[in-house]
């Protein structure tokens, strides 16, 4: 995280400080990571409900098990790793839609045939969401971690519970079925820019 | 080269660009990259596509989920405090009182004397809220809900303390359920009942005053609302029914009644309740709702 400033807590003594019975330190520890963690849980379950309902499985998770970590990785690791943990249980609860990837392939499909008008797909990340729908949830974890968020594999790996090169072959396995949607990819970042990122409201999850 | 292979395919050429293919094999993917315009574009495009996600703009989270999520970390630390000091209080009133349990026993949460102002009664209902507290035990409820829950925007114009009124005792409360049970209690009305509660009689007590609650009503202040919070997420929780300002055994007292799976739990608490002082002065559990 950013500032490093000496009076900050670091993440390893809020949690220690939780573990001690402080009933602020969690909480604190959590808002200080939780658009990480959101983004996490979002873009591994592709759906804004399930993912609130993954993050506070695994936040309540976290908060009862903190004595459970051991420092060998770093606390935001421990904390991905849960979030994710959450986020595949709910998409194999949910595989009563194993048709989903077909399914999903034709919406995207139907967004790449009216991506070249910018007035039309206002949420960008509507698309890149889709994209990311057409993968399998182990391949789009992998993907989500490395590409998106910029974990290194090593990270990746401790996250997901596997060997580095099991990462690197859901990556590559994932960018390659991305591939043919390239096209589409490349503008929608192009919209994106123009867009300035504004936050659309779809994503707005249960309020 | 001796042999000059056919295109890979982008699978095989993805894995190679991630560094899982070495030795002969990768030596001749290498060469065949070198003079092979199409691959070569193929291996930049599986370069575009992780620098295109990297690009793509982190969601921040809804403030619907941040506020759900920091609610429900609230409940849970109130929790862990509520279990530690019942906790500590048991084992000191184990000393000092034989036991008294029995069914849908009696437990003296507490040993510290009644203060001479008002006492709080309150009952709680777990689960889906007022519309399924006459039903039978919802099997979804029982299993997964446990707190009172609150609406977002209830919660969000409540003081901090009592925004933990929204929050299911176990955390694991499922939106679906948070939302239809704080929507039958929309505001936290607190009757200022004429009833004198008798430690003997609260059992059948506690049931005529929740079909047909005495006495004029307000909203719940702060405190209140901290006080069944915090009285209700210590014991597992449940969605509070009906808060009572009456008088126990004589005395000023805040009667809190909730609902969990189908039956009651009651707490009577001295008047000074709040999210910072919770001496609950009886509880009792397994109240038949109506």
């Amino acid at each position: 995280m950013p500032g490093g400033n000496g009076e900050r807590p670091s993440d390893a003594e809020l949690l220690g400080r939780h573990v001690a019975g402080d009933s602020e330190a969690f909480g604190e520890l959590f808002r200080r990571h939780r658009d990480r963690l959101w983004a996490v849980a979002l873009r591994t379950v592709c759906d804004p409900d399930e993912a609130a309902d993954a993050l506070q499985d695994a936040m309540v998770s976290a908060f009862r098990r903190a004595a459970d970590f051991r420092g060998e990785s770093a606390v935001t690791t421990w904390l991905h790793r849960i979030v994710v943990n959450a986020a595949l249980d709910r998409l194999r609860r949910r595989a009563v839609r194993p048709a989903v990837s077909a399914v999903d392939e034709q919406t995207f499909e139907a967004l790449v045939a009216h991506g070249a008008d910018p007035a039309r797909v206002t949420d960008t990340r509507l698309d890149v969401d889709a994209a990311l729908r057409i993968l399998p949830p182990q391949q789009r974890a992998a993907l989500v971690l490395v590409d998106m968020l910029g974990y290194p594999v090593n990270d990746a790996a401790v996250i997901l519970n596997t060997s580095v090169g099991t990462v690197k072959s859901r990556c590559a396995r994932a960018r390659a079925r991305l591939l043919p949607h390239v096209a589409h990819l490349r503008g929608d970042a192009a919209r994106n820019r123009s867009a300035s990122q504004s936050v659309s409201p779809a994503q707005g999850g249960d309020a | 080269m001796r042999r000059q292979m056919t295109h890979p395919d982008s699978g095989v050429l993805a894995e190679y660009r991630a560094g899982l293919i070495s030795g002969r094999r990768g030596a001749r993917i290498a060469a065949h990259l070198s003079g092979c315009d199409h691959c070569a574009a193929v291996g930049g495009q599986l370069a575009e596509i992780s620098v295109l996600l990297a690009a793509a703009p982190v969601p921040a989270m809804p403030d619907g989920v941040a506020h759900r999520l920091d609610t429900v970390l609230a409940a849970e630390a109130a929790k862990r405090n509520d279990a530690e000091r019942v906790g500590a209080q048991a084992s000191g009133e184990r000393a000092a009182h034989p036991r008294r349990a029995r069914r849908g026993g009696w437990r003296l949460v507490t040993v510290r004397v009644l203060a001479p102002a008002a006492a709080v009664v309150a009952l709680a209902a777990v689960g889906f809220g007022l519309s399924h507290i006459g039903g039978p035990a919802n099997s979804g409820a029982a299993s997964s809900a446990a707190g009172p829950a609150v609406a977002p925007s209830a919660a969000a114009s409540a003081a901090p303390s009592a925004a933990r009124l929204a929050v299911p005792a176990n955390g694991r409360e499922s939106r679906a359920a948070l939302v239809p049970a704080f929507r039958s209690l929309p505001a936290l009305k607190v009757f200022n009942s004429p009833t004198s509660y008798q430690r003997s009689t609260l059992r059948q007590q506690i049931e005529r005053e929740v079909r047909a609650p005495a006495g004029p009503a307000e909203s719940a202040s702060a405190q209140i609302k901290g006080c069944v919070s915090r009285v209700t997420a210590g014991s597992g929780g449940g969605t509070p029914v009906l808060v009572e300002k009456a008088r126990f055994e004589g005395q000023p007292a805040i009667v809190i009644v909730a609902s969990r799976n189908g039956s009651y739990t009651v707490w009577v608490t001295g008047p000074g309740c709040s999210a910072a002082d919770d001496t609950v002065l009886v509880t009792q559990s397994g109240i038949s709702a109506p």
